[in-house]
């Protein structure tokens, strides 16, 4: 507790520091990470993150210290290698893009830990520092590296805001950014540039292996939320700035703990509760709209039943015949006698449920439609009366009123179903 | 039987187009008078939309070239507007109905400048043409493809063009949207703009197009509908007797490069 109020009230300007640089980061990756979501273009990051690690080692090596701007601007050229190779291997072999990927991935990163095993033999005190650089420490970064790390994002941030009409053209309709004269090579040549930039600043705080998840997660998980591009790249960018803060704190807390790895956590997190909860695609809620249908669909089989019930001239029916009408399914039964007596459809004398006059309507309206899509089906597509049940019996429950309007009309308002059933209106004689 | 047209809006000179190692075109010479409504006619991979394509520079020809208003293709960008196949864009892509007509506008406010209060204007005004200004807010992966068909005219009307080059506006769409979409090219050409249409059904052809273009790899006929709806052109163009251009085609594919290519 005393950890988190250190940390949070950012008494400490080394903390408020690292906290800025890592809302910065955040922000910058989430933006160009979002993008490049929407593109389909996630596992090209993946291959860039990687393969910018043989490039910090040769800047290590040219420095002979752990300089930053000699790391950064290593890690950007061999970065910058990974996706022209990438690009032109499409375009000049017939390999198939997820090949070329995975190749030029295991091939940069591979190379990368020769060079960074090779350097912790050469016995240079300052090699330490290079491990950082696989899983990151935010906590480790100091001042001056801050600086040009903040930089880049602010750079990132500010060139993706002014661009943000081209980048959108880029994403949907490249061809018709063409047409109407953009120069979309070059802005795909910009994104992609923003997009090694993007890696680059995280190399420190997150690890080229996991950086991926940052520029990825935050815009999956924002995706479930929203439909506009906008808040979408709002959305992410918090996700990812508060992934990032959390991911430090832990760094902070536990020595020796690298920061990458809880980044991800609580960037997973935040896409797990996105995908479970949110709502329209989220699986929770579709799970209760799907059991609410289900609720809906039993009542009315339930109401229909009590009408039926009324047509052959009795006055209701008892809890057991209802049970019998159900069997196996006593506690959903239960449940709709309950509530179709709580929404006043239905009343109960004694041992008899029978309907309530808002019940009649309600049974009648369940029943005209069955019949009335019954017969549309047998005079209008052809079906034979014996096939047109089962159809009907879906089709009740989801038919509006204007489509019970159009049925009608173009029934002409018949008075009885293809079993010579009638069709119940409010004028009834059962009323 | 090609009809060269006088004062020619569009002049196409002996083009030829390939991708990678397929010829697609072959040879195309036509002109094209202003304020008609043109149908591009051929069976399937007949290189229609590869000739709208290559007109809006979006494949570079392997030989000849266009000429659009007189002028060069990048001097006349502003006044012409293309229409891509519905299929070409990702309608999951977060976005407005209102966001991709705005698009329409991107073309004449330039680079990283933004849209403001008189491009939404426009833009609604365009959708208002296309019967869709209700659908402004909706989500563009909620449209149906009829729907999404009059949004990219929407965002073609924006542009405010004089030449419209549009790729299978009438595909997957229902009869009463097809007479809408059609009623509104007619529109647009009285009052003197062109508009070049791909179209796949010669029956409606007939009915629709002022002007008509056949292809089949290579051009079949070019001219006023009267003159080139016949028999023989349609034999010609859709005829079952294999064209021998698809047996070079063949032969070029098994090279290792393309010969055609300087």
């Amino acid at each position: 507790m005393e950890d988190f109020v250190y940390f949070f009230t950012f008494q400490d300007p080394s903390i408020a520091w690292v906290v800025l640089g890592i809302t910065l980061l955040g922000v910058g990756s989430a933006y160009v990470g979002t993008f490049s979501f929407l593109d389909k273009k996630a596992l090209l990051g993946d291959a860039i993150s990687h393969a910018v690690l043989p490039g910090i080692c040769m800047g290590f090596v040219l420095a002979g210290e752990k300089n930053p701007v000699y790391i950064v601007t290593g890690a950007f050229l061999s970065g910058a290698l990974a996706t022209f190779m990438s690009s032109w291997l499409k375009r000049n072999t017939k390999l198939s893009e997820d090949t070329i990927i995975a190749t030029i991935l295991s091939v940069f990163f591979g190379f990368g830990i020769v060079l960074l095993t090779a350097l912790q033999k050469s016995g240079n005190p300052e090699v330490a520092g290079l491990n950082s650089f696989i899983f990151g420490n935010a906590i480790g970064i100091s001042e001056s590296d801050l600086l040009l790390y903040g930089g880049l994002a602010m750079v990132i941030i500010l060139v993706l805001t002014l661009a943000l009409k081209e980048f959108r053209l880029m994403v949907f309709d490249p061809e018709f950014g063409q047409a109407i004269g953009f120069p979309m090579k070059a802005i795909t040549f910009l994104f992609n540039v923003l997009m090694i930039l993007a890696v680059v600043i995280g190399i420190q705080a997150i690890g080229v292996v996991l950086m991926a998840a940052l520029l990825i997660t935050p815009g999956a998980a924002a995706r479930f939320w929203t439909d506009r591009l906008n808040p979408l790249l709002i959305l992410a960018a918090m996700f990812s700035v508060v992934s990032g803060i959390l991911g430090t704190y832990v760094s902070f807390v536990i020595p020796q703990m690298p920061t990458g790895p809880w980044v991800v956590v609580f960037l997973s997190a935040f896409a797990l509760i996105s995908f479970l909860v949110s709502p329209k695609s989220g699986i929770v809620f579709r799970f209760f709209a799907r059991k609410r249908y289900l609720e809906k669909t039993h009542r009315e089989h339930l109401l229909k039943a009590l009408y039926k019930a009324k047509e052959s001239k009795k006055p209701g029916l008892t809890i057991e015949e209802i049970y019998g009408l159900y069997p196996f399914h006593k506690r959903e039964t239960l449940q709709s006698i309950s509530s179709l007596q709580k929404l006043g459809f239905t009343t109960k004398d004694q041992p008899i449920i029978k309907l309530t006059s808002k019940g009649i309507s309600e049974a009648m309206r369940v029943v005209r439609l069955h019949r009335l899509w019954e017969l549309y089906l047998n005079e209008s597509m052809n079906i034979a009366p014996d096939h047109v049940h089962d159809s009907a019996e879906q089709l009740e429950h989801l038919i509006t009123p204007e489509l019970e309007a159009l049925l009608e009309q173009r029934l002409n308002y018949p008075s009885v179903d293809p079993h010579q059933e009638t069709i119940p209106r409010e004028n009834n004689e059962l009323r | 039987m090609i009809t060269q047209a006088e004062n020619p809006i569009l002049e196409i000179h002996d083009l030829t187009v390939s991708y990678d190692q397929n010829p697609v075109l072959w040879n195309v010479d036509l002109s094209l008078p202003a304020g008609n409504l043109v149908g591009i006619l051929g069976p399937n991979g007949a290189g229609k939309s590869t000739l709208i394509k290559a007109i809006m520079g979006l494949i570079p020809p392997t030989s000849g070239f266009v000429k659009i208003f007189d002028k060069p293709l990048n001097d006349v960008r502003a006044r012409i507007s293309y229409v891509p196949q519905r299929e070409s864009v990702d309608w999951n892509f977060p976005a407005s109905v209102l966001d991709v007509v705005m698009m329409g506008t991107y073309g004449k406010l330039g680079l990283f400048r933004r849209p403001g209060k008189k491009e939404k204007e426009l833009a609604m005004q365009s959708l208002e043409q296309v019967g869709m200004a209700g659908f402004s807010k909706r989500q563009i992966s909620e449209l149906s493809g009829g729907q999404q068909q009059r949004v990219f005219i929407a965002r073609a009307l924006a542009q405010e063009a004089d030449l419209y080059l549009m790729d299978e506006p009438f595909a997957g769409v229902d009869m009463a949207t097809e007479t809408a979409i059609f009623q509104l090219l007619r529109d647009m050409t009285t009052s003197g703009k062109t508009v070049i249409v791909v179209h796949h059904d010669i029956h409606s052809a007939m009915n629709f197009f002022d002007w008509l273009i056949m292809l089949n790899l290579h051009l079949v006929a070019s001219g006023p509908k009267e003159s080139v709806m016949n028999e023989e052109m349609l034999r010609k163009t859709y005829g079952g007797k294999l064209n021998l251009l698809t047996r070079v085609t063949d032969l070029i594919r098994q090279k290792d490069f393309n010969p055609l290519k300087g």
